[in-house]
């Protein structure tokens, strides 16, 4: 896409030689940190910041300063640098151009040299890119919008430890989403309490059931408790029903002792899955990802805190670059959003982190908010997960909008069933297995969706009252985090 | 009990129309349908035995169902499973795996609990029927 | 679909054939092939011809006229490289297209791929490939080698009887055409009488014409961004007219053999250039290219060159 820009065609005017080395204070831009003619090497890692200078701040200056403050840089010119091939460290800023319908904001794009990066480190990756600029006074506001990442640095991370085709293989499930629920009430069960909950559920038709991102190990429920009574309700039900199922067992804990511990014992147990959330940091994932690999385990992931630095349009990291980490972290489920849920999610926004998480090459797309070709090199896929006030009567809009590879997580719409969880778990079921035949039959399913939910309530009672419970509710709030760019209608000639 | 493998086990049966049009999705796709039967209804029981190769290169859902009726009629009492393959790269795996026959009594499965140290359980889920020998589990044919 | 009228048709009202000739993308497929087949005059009059009875009876069926299958099966006759094959592909369309078949597949068989080696092998094998013709056509090539009257115990007797039950019992589901020489097939038919009872429809696609050949082949080089200089133009039509002469003439498919040994000689001629050549020279075929074959070293039949 081409947006042409007549303010910002600043040519480079780096100072070389000796003067480059004079003590003192040098504008970013003089330093080699504005390259307007640098071509992005297929090696280079490259980040797309929205940056908002401060009133007054050349949008050139500041994009070479975020360049600069995310590699190489100090305030001042040190002698030391020479002792460097520095100029192979410095991050390059190479392109600028203005947010479209916002202003005072600017694309930039910035190149990284593939040396910059320990392989197979997140936590390195993470330190270099946003480690310090954020807090950079010149800018009023700054976001890592998306990432370019060169397929050999990805494959210096193993990805996800099972991936979405080996997690159907061994759950022996295909050509549907998958379905879950987490359990509630989020606190204050006890262990009994609780593995009922997971009973009632699975036996009633879901896939799996989930801990919340909070229940580790508080006064009421005992991690270990939690995790025998679930075992029981989940063998219970897979015998009850001849079908593989499981519980997330939330692994999380205050350090990597008790998280590995914890795994351990779900492993000892025969679970198929544990959990972690993503407040326990990147090194701690990928840590959980080489544990998981070597257990069988699939690992899922709840972006717990995600939305205090993803959500706010200007400043922070998107979500589609959290999900780029995550896949090479290696977690096998994340939660990326449910377009017609309780909590934030663009449309197009949530669908560009659903092609990130599962499409094995991303093509560019502007209005999903994809600014790079990602090549991913046969990394494996990431199962999304869609979790937070959807129900059964949404599940036409759900599966045109999320496609088939993915977990739906029905809470509230399980467990808050008039006739009882079993009965709320197989409301979503037939909800889903009568979408998924009526969308393979050729069916217009997305405006017929209510029909086909209203046929199969027909032989379904329990189908019945969950649309009549929750058949209207919606969440119609506007999205902050949306995309900059729209597609336009090409004038016909 | 009704097990509930499969993409469709929460619906009534399908009818054969139903199955045909599935496998027309499956073949508009370019994936290649495939025939197993067991008697060893197991969740973990991977290997269905194979009625046949996967059918490749078949466009029209009725070559399938002549295949699956003629799969009914030597099989009747067995769970038959109908799944297609999808060779992409980044996926070669299953698209789609459903239950088309099923028998006409299902007893289910034993759950037995052997105490082990601690407060942990062992857990083993047996099939009632798997108790006949294969071949004479679900009725008299088989 | 249209729906099966139960209640004696109502035949006071209209119908426009027009209307649903281009609602079934009818014209687009004769236009094609008018358009990218060269000669064929009898040939597109037949196709034509069959594609209006299709569609009458496609309109029959939906004024409750007609309520069976029609037969549909054919015979395609006429010498090796007359285009048979590719006429076959476009009545695929043809039947696709008024509904006549689900798919509309072309699956192009001769008798190795029907016939086994030992006994059982046949029945599954025949099967096999009808599971992959059904919704769509089977082109039998040379059908008549599946008959061998020399041999009662030849295993193609297997592969027939499963065939004519198949012509006759799904006839929704597949339309087989049988194609081969006009001679063999003639026989082929007098000894298996259940074949003829079964064709439909019988086409005989005539020899190509000199100038159609120079027409097609042509077009071919076209194809692959070749062209014929205007001498080499002549020397290709002297080579038509003395390879019909010679044995072994397949129409189409002896001249794309020429055109293929030509563009070899081509090759090797700019090879051997001493200087950079005009990047021009490699789309063109000159007479040097042609004049080696060996059908210029035999003497003319009609003594001309």
């Amino acid at each position: 896409m081409d947006t042409p820009n007549p303010n910002i065609t600043d040519e480079a005017q780096t100072v070389r030689g000796k003067a480059r080395y004079k003590s003192g204070v040098l504008e970013y831009r003089k330093m080699g940190y504005w390259e307007p003619d640098y071509e992005p090497k297929t090696t280079d890692v490259i980040a797309l910041f929205r940056i908002t200078p401060q009133d007054g701040v050349d949008p050139v200056e500041a994009a070479a300063a975020v360049a600069g403050e995310s590699s190489t840089a100090t305030w001042t010119v040190v002698w030391t640098d020479r002792l460097t091939a520095c100029e192979k460290y410095r991050a390059k800023a190479y392109r600028v151009d203005p947010v479209p319908n916002a202003p005072g904001q600017y694309f930039a794009y910035i190149a990284y040299d593939l040396a910059l990066f320990e392989p197979g480190s997140i936590a390195n990756l993470t330190a270099s890119i946003i480690g310090n600029v954020f807090g950079f006074k010149p800018l009023k506001a700054l976001r890592l919008e998306d990432m370019r990442l060169p397929v050999a640095y990805v494959k210096t991370f193993d990805g996800p430890a099972t991936g979405i085709v080996v997690e159907r293989e061994r759950l022996d499930k295909f050509g549907r989403p998958l379905l879950g629920a987490t359990v509630k009430p989020k606190l204050g069960l006890s262990g009994r309490n609780y593995g009922r909950v997971v009973y009632e559920a699975l036996k009633g038709g879901l896939d799996f059931t989930k801990d919340d991102e909070n229940i580790n190990s508080q006064p009421f429920m005992h991690w270990r408790d939690r995790f025998l009574y679930c075992m029981e309700a989940v063998n219970k039900a897979q015998a009850a029903t001849g079908e593989v199922k499981g519980t997330y067992l939330n692994v999380t804990a205050g350090t990597m002792e008790d998280m590995y511990e914890r795994a351990a014992f779900a492993h000892e147990l025969g679970s198929s899955i544990i959990m972690i959330d993503l407040v326990i940091g990147y090194t701690a994932i990928q840590s959980m990802s080489k544990w998981a690999r070597r257990h069988d385990m699939i690992l899922h992931l709840h972006r717990a805190g995600h939305g205090t630095y993803t959500r706010h349009k200007t400043h922070g990291v998107s979500f589609r670059v959290i999900s780029k980490w995550m896949r090479l972290a290696g977690v096998d489920h994340i939660h990326a959003g449910t377009v017609v849920g309780k909590l934030e999610g663009d449309p197009l926004t949530t669908r560009g982190f659903y092609d990130i998480l599962r499409e094995d090459y991303n093509e560019t797309r502007y209005e999903h908010g994809i600014f790079f070709d990602q090549d991913w090199a046969g990394t494996r896929k990431v199962m999304p997960v869609a979790s937070g006030g959807i129900h059964a009567g949404q599940m036409h809009q759900l599966l045109h909008h999320l496609g088939e590879d993915v977990v739906l997580q029905f809470g509230g719409g399980t467990i808050g069933h008039p006739q009882g969880i079993a009965a709320g778990a197989m409301a979503n079921r037939v909800a889903l297995e009568a979408m998924i035949l009526a969308r393979n039959e050729g069916r217009d399913y997305l405006a017929e969706g209510p029909q086909i939910l209203n046929d199969a309530a027909r032989h379904c009672l329990p189908l019945r009252q969950a649309l009549d419970t929750w058949g209207e509710v919606s969440f119609n709030y506007a999205s902050t985090d949306t995309p900059d760019f729209v597609p336009t209608a090409m004038p016909a000639y | 009990m009704r097990l509930t493998q499969g993409c469709f086990s929460f619906l009534p049966d399908l009818t054969d129309e139903q199955i045909s049009r599935q496998i027309q999705y499956c073949l508009d796709k370019g994936w290649a349908v495939n025939l197993e039967y067991t008697d060893d209804p197991h969740p973990r029981n991977t290997y269905w035995e194979m009625w046949g190769l996967p059918m490749f290169d078949i466009r029209d859902a009725k070559a399938i169902m002549s295949e699956l009726a003629e799969c009914r009629r030597i099989h009747d009492d067995c769970y038959i499973r109908l799944s297609a393959f999808d060779a992409t790269h980044t996926w070669e795996s299953l698209r789609i795996s459903f239950i088309v026959q099923r028998p006409r009594d299902e007893p289910g499965f034993m759950l037995t609990r052997a105490e082990a140290a601690g407060r942990t359980l062992r857990y083993e889920t047996r099939a009632y029927v798997v108790q006949k020998p294969e071949g004479a589990r679900y009725g008299n044919s088989g | 679909m249209p729906e099966t009228m139960t209640d004696a048709p109502a035949l006071g009202e209209t119908v426009d054939l027009r209307a649903a000739f281009d609602g079934a993308g009818i014209g687009e497929v004769l236009a094609g092939l008018e358009r990218d087949l060269v000669g064929l005059r009898p040939v597109k009059a037949r196709i034509r011809e069959i594609a209006a009875l299709l569609l009458v009876e496609r309109v029959r069926q939906g004024c409750g006229l007609a309520t069976e299958a029609p037969t549909l099966h054919m015979s395609f006759t006429g010498n090796p490289g007359t285009g048979k094959t590719t006429v076959a592909l476009r009545m695929a369309s043809i039947l696709k297209a008024l509904g006549f078949v689900r798919q509309g597949q072309l699956v192009s068989v001769t008798r190795d791929d029907l016939v086994g080696q030992y006994i059982g092998h046949t029945a599954p094998k025949t099967k096999e490939i009808l599971k992959k013709a059904i919704g769509g056509v089977l082109f039998i090539d040379e059908a008549y080698y599946l008959y061998r009257p020399d041999n009662e115990r030849d295993y193609g007797q297997e592969a027939i009887e499963i065939l004519l039950q198949v012509m006759e019992n799904q006839r929704e589901d597949l339309v087989v055409i049988l194609a081969g020489y006009a001679d063999r097939m003639e026989d082929f038919f007098t000894l298996n009488p259940g074949f003829r009872s079964r064709i439909a429809h019988h086409i005989d696609f005539p020899d190509y014409a000199d100038d159609e050949l120079l027409a097609i082949s042509e077009s071919m080089l076209a194809r692959q961004h070749y062209r014929l200089s205007p001498e080499a133009g002549a020397v290709m039509a002297r080579y038509i007219a003395r390879r019909r002469a010679q044995p072994y003439f397949a129409n189409a498919r002896s001249i794309r053999n020429a055109l293929d040994r030509a563009r070899l000689r081509q090759a090797n001629r700019l090879m051997a250039a001493p200087q950079p050549i005009p990047k021009a020279a490699l789309t063109i075929i000159e007479p040097a290219d042609l004049l080696a074959s060996r059908v210029f070293a035999a003497p003319a039949a009609d003594g001309s060159d």
